[in-house]
């Protein structure tokens, strides 16, 4: 036994901790590795399959964002070194790039404010949908937070554009058609006092007391010098807008 | 390098690649518990919805690997790329609200006591309807306008909507006009939320919707990577 306890004392502390490190890696992996797929059998029969469907879009749809955030990042990059250099096409490009930073098409980065929506830990009252976070309670925050000042907004990193509908899908929402679960982390960019602007806003203050403080539902918030909106991954060619007076 | 300094940095690998799996086994396990809560019927929609959404992606990938490759032949040919950034442009600032745009699409007329709140779930549901472009009361919609006030007291940025004023959105009149006055839509919903507000819906071939007044250019956000 004392034989065992001095060999063990003799081994270096940082292969201990590489040690248990190891372990916790290795349970991971095999945590991650199986929830691949089986995870999701434990629902009822019938859903099995369409979780699995769900699943398998949301990674299609994951795969061709990252492939349109690539190709906008091809083209700004080829258009701007473009041959000729004309001084229109320079102004062209600067004009681009204006345009795309306006638009919601490039990530951006600054002084803002993050709230956290959370459903409430049981249910209120006889309706438990309504201690849920609803897509309204999303919007109301949104609409709140672009009236106080906010310049750019995302959803669980989905950035609101000028084309984004936020809807509920059973328990959950819907951003950009992207498939969002709580809890809801609204992130915006603004001036450096937009939390005592939005905090000041009569309609919010009206709509934290009287939605989320009987419901339950937990709002929190933290006041950060820099915040990150990821750029806008949907599309934006439309196949009914055309521009009145195209450019010459 | 050292026997030390070489352990410090083994335990900062393992550390590293540690706290990625388990930020991504705690993700993975709230989406998937997320989705094992919902009933077969929103899983169905959630799968139509999905499917659409990623039939738009394909296109909008299909409208960008075209543009690439017209962008690279013109490169190595050495031309001139003019007409391809005004292309480009005239797509990026129509969509953006830049622009003034015309197409067909629905005007929408609101008349008597309607809340800011009934007027966002219509664009709301504009928007999940396809629209390309809206505008509320002659003001173009784009990120960060909002239709404010109680009922009888609308404005839209600083405009003040009066007791009835005009809703337009560019996208396909019949899929527009289908998914708001399609049985328990948004205008029979509005029509139980605001009874004394009549809102009435006209597919239209042409409809002009114009540029913004905003400046769209962030001043406290900077472009990042």
């Amino acid at each position: 036994m004392t034989a065992i306890a001095r060999r063990l004392r003799a081994v270096p502390s940082w292969q201990v901790t590489l040690s248990v490190a190891l372990l916790v890696l290795g349970f991971l992996i095999a945590a991650q590795l199986s929830a691949e797929g089986p995870r999701v059998r434990y629902t009822s029969q019938e859903r099995v399959p369409l979780v699995e469907t769900v699943i398998g879009l949301q990674s299609q749809q994951n795969a061709l964002k990252d492939r349109i955030l690539a190709l906008r990042a091809q083209i700004r990059d080829l258009e701007a070194q473009m041959p000729g250099s004309a001084a229109e096409e320079r102004a062209l490009n600067g004009q681009l790039e204006k345009a795309r930073i306006a638009s919601g098409l490039a990530q951006l980065a600054g002084p803002g404010l993050l709230f956290k929506l959370e459903d409430a830990d049981g249910a209120v009252g006889n309706d438990k949908t309504e201690s849920l976070v609803t897509s309204r309670d999303v919007r109301v925050l949104v609409q709140e937070l672009w009236l106080a000042g906010a310049e750019a907004i995302s959803v669980n990193g989905e950035r609101i554009a000028t084309t984004t509908a936020i809807l509920d899908i059973g328990n959950s929402i819907l951003v950009n058609n992207a498939y969002l679960a709580p809890p809801y982390q609204i992130s915006a960019i603004g001036p450096t006092d937009l939390y005592r602007r939005i905090s000041s806003s009569k309609a919010f203050v009206a709509y934290v007391s009287s939605r989320l403080e009987p419901s339950g539902i937990k709002l929190s918030f933290a006041e950060l010098e820099t915040v990150t909106v990821p750029a806008f991954a949907g599309t934006v060619a439309g196949r009914y807008i055309r521009p009145t007076v195209p450019s010459q | 390098m050292t026997p030390r300094r070489r352990n410090r940095l083994t335990i900062t690998a393992v550390a590293v690649i540690l706290g990625f799996l388990v930020v991504a086994q705690l993700r993975g396990q709230v989406a998937d518990a997320s989705l094992a809560q919902q009933s077969a019927q929103d899983l169905t929609l959630l799968v139509a919805n999905l499917n659409t959404q990623n039939e738009e992606l394909r296109g909008e990938v299909a409208t960008l690997e075209q543009q690439l490759t017209s962008l690279s032949d013109t490169h190595a040919r050495g031309n001139s790329a003019a007409g391809q950034l005004r292309a480009d442009l005239d797509r990026i600032q129509g969509w953006a609200g830049l622009r003034a745009v015309n197409g067909p699409g629905i005007s929408i007329r609101v008349a008597g006591q309607i809340g800011g709140d009934g007027v966002e779930d219509l664009l709301n549901e504009l928007r999940n309807a396809g629209a390309e472009a809206i505008s509320v009361g002659g003001v173009r919609v784009v990120p960060g306008t909002v239709v404010a006030g109680a009922a009888g007291a609308l404005f839209v940025e600083s405009t003040v909507l009066g007791g009835t004023f005009e809703i337009r959105a560019i996208g396909s009149p019949q899929i527009l006009t289908g998914s708001l006055t399609r049985a328990g839509g948004i205008v029979a919903q509005l029509s139980v939320t605001f009874p004394r507000a009549q809102v009435s819906v006209t597919p239209l071939d042409s409809v002009a919707i114009p540029a913004t007044d905003r400046d769209l250019a962030p001043v406290n956000g900077r472009p990042s990577l």
